[in-house]
């Protein structure tokens, strides 16, 4: 009895001094992200991974947060509604400090309304409607540029060329939107702009989803001889309107493109030499002069798998900023790290991030958008001159002398 | 007199069975929700589709409707929403009415295909209609009122409100399992022309069902949208919303008082459940229950229930098998 | 002058191929009283059908139809035999209900084999135009319309003059004294369904250059179909061609000239009031 007494004692005094040479484990610091794996949007969805990845690596080789690797807590919210509320229920219950969502504005806005009164922090990194954060909330922050920006930054645009080219004349305007809730606003956004500016929209054309032929509408817009052809689409849309627009032979001074259809590979693929000439604002771009955004570019296509789209950018932003605040942060409780988020400051590769309130947006990074252009076959950086490396290439020429 | 105050206690044990709930799956409330709120939404499709036999591919229509005008009161006048519900409730009733009288005059498949297009036209009516309905953005409830203090945001105030929204749904379907306007929907829905003959006025009665239908789908979407809070156009008036009911019914058990509820508990639980597995296969495994369902089980989810049933449910030995009438 | 030709032409063209789209599922309904709400997905089946086979094989959406016709007769056959035929006395909500699952089920496929997001080919006639007086339209379109001409001619011949043809129209008047006579109307409902299918299998193919797809397009065209057989008549083979030149003309005119977020509102508001006024079609008898 007293022996192996004797021996229990050896082992649990040589148990204590192994456990005191081998430190326990740290708990890693999980961080909450909602997106869409399945359904409609699955390639966002996969894109946004593909940002997560390269964000979640850097972070944990740069050491974590303070000191405690990140790991990722990923649901899916099927590109539906109720799936993503039921995700965002699940994480609040596992704790997660903060949660980062998801790609279709028609899911983040009941997100944030549900993450706004359950009063816990929500960054959202892939959707663009106005009105997720316009009121907003104390709760809700977007790091990512609005709908309303992708208009502004064209008629800067225009503005310049005008400026630019005095003798060409350039002041109408004819607007081509799609139904949806994003296209919608950005058209909103669009008129704003062309009456603040002196532009005259001669027509405003909505189309629904689905089958769609753009030749009545292209018709009757080529009758208005418009100088500026402003079209909002996504991207199935986008390709039918451009090689469209070529058979109908509408000839305006410059074809502008205010949503991601236009500013994507397979734009350029689908619609082939019908997609030259025409500018795209988009948040980001691989040749934008921001620090690093060439390494990023080469990091996203390699987790991507293939030819990354902004969104994964975008992605990869949302989750180095909360990594940032989180380390910032007095503590993980949702007060603290809201108000750590309400102090950011910081640049990366995908542009400066600071969460300010301005006209009736509420923590919203006031991030500028950039306009590309197809020149040769090729999507170009050209404006604004600070952060792009090439130039516009303008007046565009008619179809039949290309 | 039995059958009926035994179904009338069935129904009583499942609302109860409801309440517990969320006290057992506090952190399951979305779900919980959507589960009880649907359940209610297909019993009340199902008194037009499975009562009366007139399969309507448009409901979401009457979704809609109930949500925008509760939404629209709220915000525009600054309606309570309670009163917002039954101005809903009492305006897609009209809706029924007038739409019933120009389509069930007619047989066939026109009322089915009649209905995708209403929806259809409605939907592209909320979008285009930005004056009237905030048009493709939708609408954002951002404040209500606070009835005897409580807040319609309350994941478990939102619950209780639409279990007490299914105890309502199910007491109609318990009506029609006994009540004379019930056997008349069934003998529409069986042989239109033999109903005639006994004196029922199939296009008065498919009108009147279809008006009571409306109005509790209405009573549903009002709920949704405060469940939603922030919705488009595309998620309450869109066609998969009016197939999703049409299936979760029919596979459920069309034509039953619990049918619906059981189709919705088992379709929705599961999906949840296995959505690490499944995902989005979720309207896959519809199609092909459909398929099933129409196929070998006609009665649904109810149906296979009540036969299995009475495979187990053996007679007491020593009775001779010819007597029963049944093969061994 | 010249705008309102082009959107008038536009609205032929289309229509041409809309009535494709809707014979298919006027011969259905005729032969077997089915409404097959799965039809658009067998349009979407067809795109995707000729999109592998361009991407793949490389072969041109046009060469591509008669393959796409025969493997159209062949699944149309097999979906009747399995899923069609064994529910064919019972009530009509029922062949509803079993066609909207085969459709999920065909729509889901699509989107697990093929992925959410929106595909097109690039050809090298996709961007061409025909120059008529000043008038531009479609080249492909153009193509795809004369196309639909001699595949309806084609089919008018089928049901006319050959002893399928026959039996299929005997068994749309009477299924029983078609029966009675010696025809076996199970053969005649398979291959109308197998014909049907084909029919909008091939309209997918000729919208394969001229448009996008996604695994649900198959919703708009199912919708598309059911305004062409209503407008000529359910059952009216021959209707199906003005009900498609009319709702093509119909959302042509009105996108351009009244509202073109409305534009498939015009087809729906032209459908209802043929329901509504003249439920039997604007072009002759159906059965109510």
């Amino acid at each position: 009895m007293r022996k192996a007494l004797l021996v229990a004692l050896v082992v649990v005094l040589a148990g204590s001094l192994v456990s005191t040479a081998f430190p326990a484990p740290v708990e890693p610091l999980r961080i909450g992200v909602i997106t869409s794996l399945t359904g409609r949007f699955a390639t966002f969805g996969k894109m946004q991974m593909a940002g997560y990845q390269v964000a979640l690596e850097e972070i944990n080789r740069a050491g974590g947060i303070k000191g405690r690797p990140v790991e990722l807590l990923v649901e899916d919210d099927a590109s539906t509604v109720p799936a993503a509320l039921s995700a965002a229920e699940r994480l609040i219950a596992k704790g997660v400090p903060i949660i980062l969502g998801t790609y279709s504005s028609g899911i983040s806005k009941p997100l944030a309304g549900y993450m706004d009164r359950q009063k816990r922090v929500l960054l959202v990194s892939g959707s663009a409607d106005d009105s997720i954060t316009k009121p907003g909330s104390e709760w809700v922050f977007r790091a990512k540029s609005v709908a309303s920006t992708y208009a502004s930054t064209l008629f800067d645009l225009f503005q310049y060329l005008r400026e630019q080219y005095p003798a060409i004349p350039l002041n109408t305007v004819a607007i081509l939107h799609g139904t949806g809730a994003f296209e919608t606003s950005v058209a909103d956004g669009a008129v704003v702009y062309a009456k603040a500016r002196k532009y005259q929209v001669v027509a405003r054309e909505a189309y629904d989803r689905g089958l769609t032929d753009f030749r009545p509408i292209l018709n009757r817009i080529r009758g208005l001889n418009p100088d500026i052809l402003f079209m909002v689409s996504y991207e199935e849309d986008a390709v039918a309107i451009m090689r469209q627009a070529k058979e109908v032979n509408i000839n305006p001074k410059i074809f502008a493109g205010a949503a991601a259809g236009f500013a994507i590979e397979p734009f350029i693929k689908g619609a082939g030499d019908a997609a030259e000439w025409v500018f795209s604002a988009t948040s980001w771009t691989p040749d934008v002069k921001y620090p690093g955004a060439r390494q990023l570019y080469e990091k996203l296509k390699k987790a991507a798998g293939m030819e990354p789209s902004y969104h994964a950018a975008e992605a990869y932003m949302a989750l180095i900023v909360a990594a940032d605040a989180l380390r910032r942060a007095k503590s993980l409780s949702q007060e603290d790290v809201r108000d750590s988020l309400k102090a950011t400051k910081l640049m990366t590769p995908v542009g400066p991030v600071e969460f300010k309130d301005f006209l009736g947006f509420k923590n919203q990074n006031p991030i500028p958008m950039v306009v590309e252009q197809v020149q040769g076959g090729k999507f170009v950086t050209v404006f604004p001159a600070s952060i792009a490396p090439g130039k516009p290439k303008y007046p565009t020429p008619p179809w039949d002398k290309r | 007199m039995r059958d009926r105050l035994k179904t009338l206690a069935w129904l009583g044990a499942v609302l109860v069975a409801f309440t517990l709930y969320p006290w057992a799956f506090p952190t399951k409330l979305n779900l919980g929700v959507v589960i009880v709120l649907f359940a209610g939404m297909a019993t009340a499709w199902d008194v037009l589709g499975g009562w009366a036999g007139q399969l309507s591919l448009g409901h979401a229509a009457l979704v809609g409707i109930g949500g925008y005008t509760l939404a629209l009161l709220s915000l525009r006048a600054g309606v309570p929403p309670w009163w917002g519900l039954l101005a809903g409730m009492a305006l897609t009733g009209a809706v029924a009415a007038v739409w019933g009288w120009i389509v069930f005059r007619l047989r066939g498949p026109y009322f089915v295909l009649s209905t995708i297009a209403v929806a259809e036209i409605l939907r592209l009516v909320a979008i285009n209609w930005k004056d009237l309905t905030g048009g493709a953005e939708g609408l954002f409830l951002r404040e209500l009122p606070r009835p005897f203090g409580l807040d319609l945001f309350n994941r478990t105030v939102e619950f209780y409100l639409v279990l007490a929204y299914l105890g309502v749904a199910l007491l109609v379907a318990w009506w029609l399992s006994w009540s004379r306007f019930g056997y008349s929907l069934q003998a529409i829905r069986e042989d239109q022309d033999s109903a005639m003959a006994m004196g029922i006025n199939p296009t008065r009665t498919k009108i009147l069902a279809f008006m009571v239908s409306a109005a509790l789908t209405a009573m549903g979407g009002s709920l949704y949208a405060i469940y939603l809070s922030f919705f488009e156009p595309h998620i309450v008036l869109d066609i998969g919303l009016s197939v999703e009911l049409a299936l979760i019914a029919y596979i459920g058990g069309a034509g039953t008082v619990f049918g619906p509820t059981i189709g919705a508990v088992v379709l929705l639980a599961a999906g949840d459940l296995f959505r690490n597995y499944f995902q989005q296969a979720n309207l896959l495994i519809y199609g092909i229950l459909i398929i099933l369902v129409v196929r070998f089980a006609p009665e649904g989810m109810v149906g296979g229930w009540h036969a299995l049933v009475r495979r187990l449910v053996r007679p007491a030995p020593g009775v001779p098998v010819e007597v029963r009438g049944e093969r061994p | 002058m010249t705008t309102f030709l082009q959107v008038l032409m536009t609205g032929i063209l289309t229509g041409g191929v809309y009535a494709l789209v809707g014979i298919g599922l006027s011969l259905i309904f005729g032969v077997m009283r089915i409404v097959n709400f799965a039809h658009g997905e067998f349009v979407a089946l067809g795109m995707y059908a000729s999109l592998l086979l361009f991407q793949s094989l490389g072969i041109d959406p046009y060469l591509a139809i008669p393959l796409i016709t025969v493997g159209g007769i062949a699944l149309g056959a097999v979906v009747e035999r399995g899923f069609i035929a064994p529910i064919i006395a019972a009530p009509e909500h029922v062949s509803i209900l079993m066609t909207v699952g085969v459709g999920l089920v065909i729509s889901n496929l699509l989107l697990f084999g093929f992925g959410a997001h929106p595909q097109s080919i690039f050809t090298w006639y996709s961007t061409k135009t025909v120059r008529v007086a000043g008038v531009t339209f479609s080249g492909p379109l153009s193509v795809s319309f004369l196309i639909t001409l001699a595949v309806i001619l084609g089919l008018y011949w089928v049901l006319t003059r050959t002893e399928i043809g026959r039996a299929m129209r005997a068994t749309a008047q009477n299924r029983d004294a078609a029966e009675l006579q010696g025809i076996n109307t199970g053969v005649a409902r398979m291959l109308a369904f197998g014909i049907g299918v084909a029919l909008a299998a091939v309209s997918g193919t000729l919208l394969l250059p001229v448009l996008y797809v996604i695994p649900t397009i198959g919703g708009v065209f199912t919708l598309k179909a059911f305004v062409v057989t209503v407008l000529g008549g359910m059952g009216n083979v021959l209707g199906a061609i003005g009900g498609g030149l009319i709702l093509g003309v119909t959302e042509s005119l009105g996108a351009a000239y009244i509202s073109s977020g409305y534009r498939d509102a015009f087809g729906l508001i032209a459908f209802l009031a043929v329901l509504l006024l003249r439920p039997a079609g604007l072009f002759g008898k159906s059965r109510v």
